[in-house]
């Protein structure tokens, strides 16, 4: 639609320019042409639709998928600590190996259980190269769990940067409460 | 057909003939001009229902170009409804006129002329028609016109901007015009969702979302309202653009292990790097050769561009310890990202050859930068003042101001390519 309109806009700067040359005047006629050949009907954009009737479209399509699809496993959370990380990093810090070891003895005994180990971030990154921080952050757990024994195939990861965080206070405290690794056992 | 028409008609071929044959139209605004000088404009507000509304879209889309001057209306002599005398503006140094009405109100029908006041000629006159609750619409439509009446070029107030928006603790994918008017949830609800990134075509959006402990690419197409899985598996997959010539597109994936960049082709899943650690944000160059991406593999997050195989990776930022975020200019001259300084994530402009690096944001906290497809603007987000929200700018760090509403939590902008 938008070349089409380009077109009319060259030949009017021009028509001018030569009608006053020519000393006729062909406005008078040019603007009628013009409303024919120049009419812009605004056309509603495709999204435009009345609210209603997009957000239901939108959700049917949601409802048929979530038949077919998976729903989030229930699971378990608090039996584990966080483990913390520093800031824009991802290996383990020294000081939580006891706790990653407690884990390990505790799926070692619990051999039907399966652990979700989850990824976080603070919110001062892009949220985009925090998902893979917090991806990098849940896999180091799982690989060090791995180095205790625990069957990979029993520990999944899951990041969500910093789309779940704990706090929301611009502080240090806050920052290192939601840089952690979560542990939700799956049932 | 009487002969005064006929003899238009040849007189309009005739000159359309010559026009070919030397230049296109009279240019009143050079926008690659470093020396630009703004053009004054008087629009009038159109007599008539919605008219004054309609005026306002015109005015405020043509001042924030930066091109444009709106002159006061207090200077305005002339009534809207007589024709242009040049004596009455020439003096004034306002260069053309907007006059018109509004013909009628359902549809909504207006008639608009623009002037140039230095001899008193119609640069065009135009009659627009839309339904009553399209009068922004209409009003960027004109504006539009306006813009590319006077420097040759398509405008950006018809363009959209998809960004993730958050209300109550729900996040969605949102779509608002250019200006930040009309802001609507796309849906889907309740879940986490990141990264629209437009189709070429302007007719879809993909992105990525989280379900069942698991990150998805989907793709939304507009025009149906449908939502469709496009890519899934363990790990995290965060959606990046497509090429321009087909319906490849680019991804980060952690399926295989650490974050790396993939490409898809019809289904047909190809992995292009393969470092130990972060691979993430692909970001196609117009021209689809190369992918510009953040990558630490060289101790911190920094920006690298590489060939669209993979091949010739070359590191583009060198300042700073944490620079995210690649986007390209149209026409694939420079990379706006997302650099930190001083504990702040800034908004930069870059060759793609890491040259001239210039700093466009220093207040707040400013990510996911985004250019208009004209390459005049950037969209990008910012917590300036406290809430997140999207912002705009000129490409050159001028005239930033907010244009999502204070109550709406919105990040993640990016400015739909038509």
């Amino acid at each position: 639609m938008k070349r089409f309109l380009i077109v009319p806009v060259l030949v009017l700067f021009v028509s001018f320019g030569c009608a006053q040359k020519a000393t006729v005047k062909p406005e008078a006629e040019q603007p009628q042409k013009e409303q024919k050949a120049e009419e812009t009907k605004v056309q509603k954009p495709a999204e435009a639709a009345p609210e209603a009737q997009k957000e239901s479209k939108i959700e049917k399509a949601e409802t048929i998928k979530s038949e077919e699809a998976e729903a989030a496993q229930p699971g378990e959370e608090g039996l584990f600590k966080d483990i913390h990380f520093d800031f824009d990093k991802y290996n383990i810090q020294d000081t939580y190996r006891s706790d990653l070891k407690s884990v390990a003895t505790w799926m070692r005994k619990n051999t039907a259980a399966k652990l979700s180990v989850e990824g976080h971030c603070d919110d001062r990154g892009t949220n985009e190269y925090n998902l893979a921080l917090g991806d990098r952050r849940a896999k180091a757990v799982k690989d060090y769990l791995v180095s205790l024994g625990v069957p990979s195939s029993r520990i999944a990861t899951i990041s969500y940067g910093e789309e779940k965080p704990l706090c929301t206070e611009h502080t240090e405290e806050c920052w290192a409460k939601n840089r952690r690794a979560h542990f939700v056992v799956l049932k | 057909m009487n002969a005064r028409k006929l003899y238009a008609l040849v007189l309009f071929f005739l000159c359309w003939l010559l026009s070919a044959s030397t230049a296109v139209a009279k240019i009143y605004i050079d926008i690659t001009s470093p020396s630009l000088k703004q053009l004054q404009i008087a629009v009038y507000d159109l007599p008539g229902p919605s008219g004054e509304e309609i005026s306002g879209v015109i005015r405020d889309d043509l001042t924030f170009t930066g091109l444009f001057t709106c002159a006061d209306k207090a200077s305005f002599i002339e009534s809207v409804s007589r024709p242009v005398d040049p004596k009455n503006w020439i003096p004034l140094g306002i260069e053309a006129a907007v006059k018109g009405r509004v013909v009628q109100a359902s549809p909504l029908t207006v008639m608009v002329s623009l002037y140039d006041t230095s001899d008193g000629k119609e640069i065009f006159s135009r009659q627009y028609r839309a339904a009553k609750d399209e009068t922004r619409s209409m009003a960027h439509e004109i504006a539009g016109d306006i813009y590319a009446a006077f420097t040759g070029k398509p405008g950006i107030f018809r363009t959209r901007i998809a960004f993730v928006g958050e209300e109550a603790g729900t996040k969605g994918i949102y779509l608002m015009d250019w200006d930040g008017n009309r802001a609507r949830r796309l849906g889907p609800k309740g879940s986490f969702v990141l990264a629209p990134r437009w189709s070429h075509g302007g007719t879809k959006i993909v992105y990525s979302r989280e379900r069942g402990r698991q990150w998805g690419i989907y793709l939304l197409d507009l025009q149906g309202m449908t939502e469709k899985r496009i890519f899934v598996s363990n790990g995290i997959n965060m959606a990046g653009n497509f090429f321009p010539a087909d319906n490849s597109f680019v991804f980060s994936s952690s399926k295989d292990g650490t974050p790396d960049i993939y490409i898809d082709n019809q289904g047909n899943v190809r992995k292009i790097t393969s470092t130990h650690g972060i691979n993430v944000s692909p970001a196609v160059s117009p021209d689809g050769g190369s992918i510009a991406f953040v990558s630490d593999r060289g101790g911190s997050a920094q920006i690298y561009v590489m060939r669209r195989d993979g091949e010739d990776v070359r590191r583009v930022t060198f300042q700073g310890s944490y620079n995210t975020s690649p986007s390209w200019s149209p026409s694939g001259d420079r990379i706006v990202f997302s650099g930190r300084r001083g504990g702040k994530n800034q908004i930069f402009i870059v060759r793609p050859d890491g040259s001239e690096l210039m700093q466009l944001t220093d207040v707040g906290n400013n990510e996911d930068p985004t250019f208009s497809p004209d390459g005049r603007y950037i969209a990008f987000s910012s917590d300036r003042d406290r809430a997140k929200g999207i912002y705009i700018m000129r490409a050159n760090g001028e005239s930033q101001r907010r244009i999502t509403p204070k109550n709406l939590k919105a990040f993640g902008p990016n400015w739909s390519p038509n």
